[in-house]
């Protein structure tokens, strides 16, 4: 029923807004949307079909890997760090670099779609797969040990089948962005689908088309993260709350050896990209024309008589992004965090609002981005609004999680002395939501840096965001592949210095939760 | 350079995704009568003509099979023209030149759109009818078009200074939301739209102001003009036969592109007026007296004054004619 009323609220300020941005070719209605959808049914569900299977298949395949991965990590421990971290940067490859290359390497054909579905799903499904893998008692490896079995037998006994639950919530996150992840690899030149129509929509000023296929794409994702949902809860009713934790076991003892474990992380990793980047020219034979060595960049970047200038121009477009980064990233998680509060003191809100979270999480944000430049601006406040809505909604689901992590006897005994609801917030249910919370805020790094590169795409013409298109329109691939390669270091050690904050705070504020097994 | 990678491409698109995902894409390795030719956007009545060639069997009849690959947003045309996965490409003279300048080695084949099709659309209230006009005006478009900005207001001796740039996305939302005065666009696509939605508006086309840069340009590397010839040239004369069809019909045109690309969303009326408007940019007295795709020194001359003013130094060896001399001496 709240649901049902939480639904219509929105539907109602919906139809409200278009009715205010009437003319000015915006944003159409539910009422227009609606009469679209029907007239065009058959259009829209023959692009809806090609971009499921799209989805579909990345999905599988992404998910595939990721639990290679994951199993990979748990059989060579050692490993899990660089693994980890390495999966984390190519995650981090900006599409407006990855997309005409998978193009080329695939030819025509859904190749490119599917392989960006499936590199849009694998770390968000690697991470809660490590966690399960080991959500067993260590009993029960004791007990294997002694029948004198080995890991394997283990993994296969007792850990596939403790990460199954854990699997699951992956999944459900997993679905949305598939589907994002395949309309966008539309855009590298496909046949058909709805990033296809999309395109199209846009540029043919046909609003009710735009936002017919943006609430499709809304509702698809919805529907499949609700799915997924149901059939986890009824498969495993006591699953845990997802964490998306990929912090190491290994608590360092003193601060010296913490940092010199993390520059030497840092340097694998930074070594381990360079020849995977390096492998995949050469054994792909990708034409140097547009795909770059590492050595063609140091060239370009260092060695080049106009390095110096080269440099310069990289250098200035990344303080613009970050310019805009930062703040956007601060405050879309107090935002996610101070409404996450809010529904926690008056949860009856919250009901309403999420399934809202969920759609706006699942509107490409090419879609949303003009709206939020028409009502705020091309300047600042547009981009860091961009920025700040991109990670605002993941963040406020994380904490909201955490928050009810809060153990039942620690509630209990609050109330037994009589505290108001904002002591038990701040002393108990803020602790207990801090490993979810900065779990989301990891996340937010990668996503923080898509939404900038977007918006200054899009919007403001500036940036790291607008140097990649300009150069990619342009064949200077060295300054494309010099943007990509800053991009992405910039996300690998955004991700490592909140990763850093965490391992602090988390030691101070809640050592019994300690992350890891 | 276009047999050898095939073995080690299958090996990577193995190590990517799983051998199974093979079958998804078109394999790169095909019989020798098979061609890919790279579109520059989204199938639409703007390559009217080559839709005519593949289904009247223009290049059948002479033992091709072509694949038309469409563009898209983040689909740059170059790479796959450069690599062999397509052997000719659709580009613009100042892409090919800036893709040269960085080491490809495209030549210039066939000029499909003779005049330059950029256009600034603004609305009859507040109207931009020459290049003057723009003073003290807000002008939406991509950042990456700043330099064709630059180089009409330098032929035109207009004050880049007092034109205020908007970076917009690619549409025309907001012109008609009164975000900007005017938008830098194709003269076929945004004013396209805003007419088929009954929005009034006003074109002034730069080609009409010394703004020459030959668009729609027929590429290929100077490896496959030598060892694929052949099939360039099968290539080529059926798009000169495609776009002569187009001419004398191109109602029918729009007909037949949205009938062979039911999925793309296409709407007829669109289509036809975008067809009719593509007329003038691509036939003009050069071509009526040498035919479709033809230049002349002259306009090549044009060209590389305008692209010396976009920053581009080329020479008139970029283009190519003999192919097209090949066609139209037969």
């Amino acid at each position: 029923m709240r649901h049902l009323l939480g639904a219509l609220a929105i539907l109602m300020l919906w139809q409200g807004a278009a009715l205010l941005l009437e003319g000015r070719f915006l944003l159409a209605g539910p009422w227009d949307v609606a009469r679209y959808m029907a007239e065009h049914a058959g259009l829209l569900g023959r692009a809806l079909r090609i971009t499921l299977l799209e989805a579909f298949l990345g999905f599988v395949i992404g998910n595939g890997a990721a639990l290679i991965l994951a199993v990979t990590v748990i059989l060579l421990p050692r490993l899990q760090a660089l693994i980890g971290a390495v999966a984390l940067l190519v995650f981090c490859l900006p599409l407006v670099a990855t997309g005409p290359i998978l193009r080329v390497l695939w030819g025509p054909g859904i190749g490119p779609q599917v392989t960006l579905a499936a590199l849009a799903v694998y770390y968000t499904s690697f991470l809660p797969l490590v966690v399960g893998l080991r959500a067993a008692p260590a009993s029960w490896f004791d007990l294997v040990e002694s029948y004198g079995r080995g890991p394997f037998t283990a993994l296969v006994i007792i850990r596939l089948r403790a990460c199954l639950p854990y699997f699951f919530a992956g999944l459900q996150i997993a679905a949305p962005a598939a589907f994002l992840g395949a309309m966008v690899g539309e855009f590298t030149g496909a046949e058909r689908g709805m990033g296809v129509l999309a395109i199209r929509a846009m540029r043919a000023l046909d609003v009710e088309a735009t936002w017919a296929l943006a609430s499709l794409a809304a509702g698809v994702s919805i529907l499949f993260y609700s799915a997924l949902g149901a059939v986890g809860h009824r498969l495993f009713p006591d699953r845990p709350a997802l964490i998306l934790s990929a912090q190491s076991s290994a608590q360092p003892d003193n601060w010296v050896l913490g940092m010199l474990r993390a520059v030497a992380l840092g340097l694998a990793s930074l070594i381990t990209m360079l020849l995977l980047w390096w492998a995949m020219m050469e054994l792909g034979d990708v034409n140097r024309f547009f795909g770059k060595r590492p050595a063609d960049i140091w060239h370009f970047l260092v060695t080049a008589p106009e390095a110096a200038a080269h440099r310069a121009t990289l250098w200035q477009a990344a303080q613009d992004t970050l310019r805009y980064t930062l703040p956007g990233y601060g405050m879309g998680l107090a935002l996610g965090l101070g409404l996450a509060a809010i529904f926690t003191l008056f949860p009856t809100i919250a009901a309403g609002v999420l399934p809202l979270a969920i759609a706006l999480r699942a509107i490409p944000i090419v879609t949303t981005a003009p709206l939020i430049v028409l009502a705020l601006g091309r300047g600042a406040t547009g981009t860091i609004t961009i920025v700040a809505v991109m990670i605002f909604f993941p963040t406020l689901v994380a904490a909201l999680q955490g928050m009810r992590q809060a153990p039942g006897q620690v509630l209990d005994l609050f109330d037994s002395y009589g505290a108001s609801r904002f002591t038990r917030l701040i002393l108990a249910q803020i602790p207990a939501m801090l490993p979810a919370f900065f779990a989301a805020a990891r996340m937010a790094v990668p996503a923080a840096i898509l939404a900038v590169t977007v918006a200054e795409w899009l919007a403001t013409g500036s940036g790291l965001g607008n140097l990649m298109a300009l150069t990619a329109s342009t064949s200077d691939y060295n300054m494309l592949w010099s943007s990509t390669a800053l991009v992405t270091l910039l996300a690998g050690l955004g991700y490592a210095l909140v990763a850093m904050v965490e391992k602090r705070v988390l030691a101070e504020m809640a050592p019994e939760q300690g992350i890891g097994p | 350079m276009t047999i050898s990678p095939i073995s080690r491409r299958h090996l990577l698109q193995a190590g990517l995704a799983g051998a199974g995902l093979s079958l998804l894409g078109a394999r790169p390795g095909r019989a020798a009568s098979a061609v890919n030719f790279q579109l520059s956007w989204l199938h639409s009545v703007q390559f009217g003509g080559s839709y005519i060639a593949q289904s009247k069997g223009y290049w059948a009849d002479q033992g091709l099979e072509v694949t038309l690959s469409p563009g898209g947003p983040n689909a740059p045309v170059e790479p796959p023209v450069v690599a062999g996965t397509a052997l000719m490409g659709i580009s613009a003279a100042d892409y090919t030149a800036a893709a040269v300048a960085n080491g490809a080695p495209f030549k210039i084949l066939a000029v499909a759109m003779q005049n330059n099709p950029f256009t600034i659309a603004s609305l009859p209230g507040n109207p931009v009818h020459e290049p003057k006009d723009l003073m003290g005006k807000k002008i939406g478009m991509a950042t990456a078009n700043t330099p064709v900005l630059q180089a009409l207001c330098e032929i035109n001796g207009v004050d880049m200074s007092a034109i205020e740039i908007v970076p917009t996305q690619y549409d025309a939302a907001p012109l008609v939301a009164g975000q900007v005065d005017c938008l830098l666009c194709w003269l076929t696509d945004l004013p396209v739209a805003m007419t088929m939605q009954g929005i009034d508006n006003v074109t002034m086309l730069m080609a009409d102001f010394g703004y020459a840069v030959h668009s729609q340009t027929y590429i290929a590397t100077e490896d496959s003009l030598k060892n694929r010839r052949a099939e360039l040239l099968a290539l080529l004369k059926g798009e000169v036969a495609g776009w002569r069809d187009y001419k004398a019909d191109t109602d029918a045109a729009a007909a037949l592109t949205v009938e062979m690309f039911p999925d793309a969303g296409l709407d007829l009326a669109t289509q036809k007026l975008q067809a009719e408007r593509q007329i003038p940019l691509m036939f003009s007295d050069l071509t009526e007296a040498h035919g479709f795709g033809w230049w002349s020194e002259d306009t090549v001359a044009a060209n590389i004054e305008t692209l010396g003013l976009l920053g581009r130094k080329v020479s008139a060896d970029l283009w190519d004619r003999s192919l097209l001399e090949e066609i139209y001496s037969s």
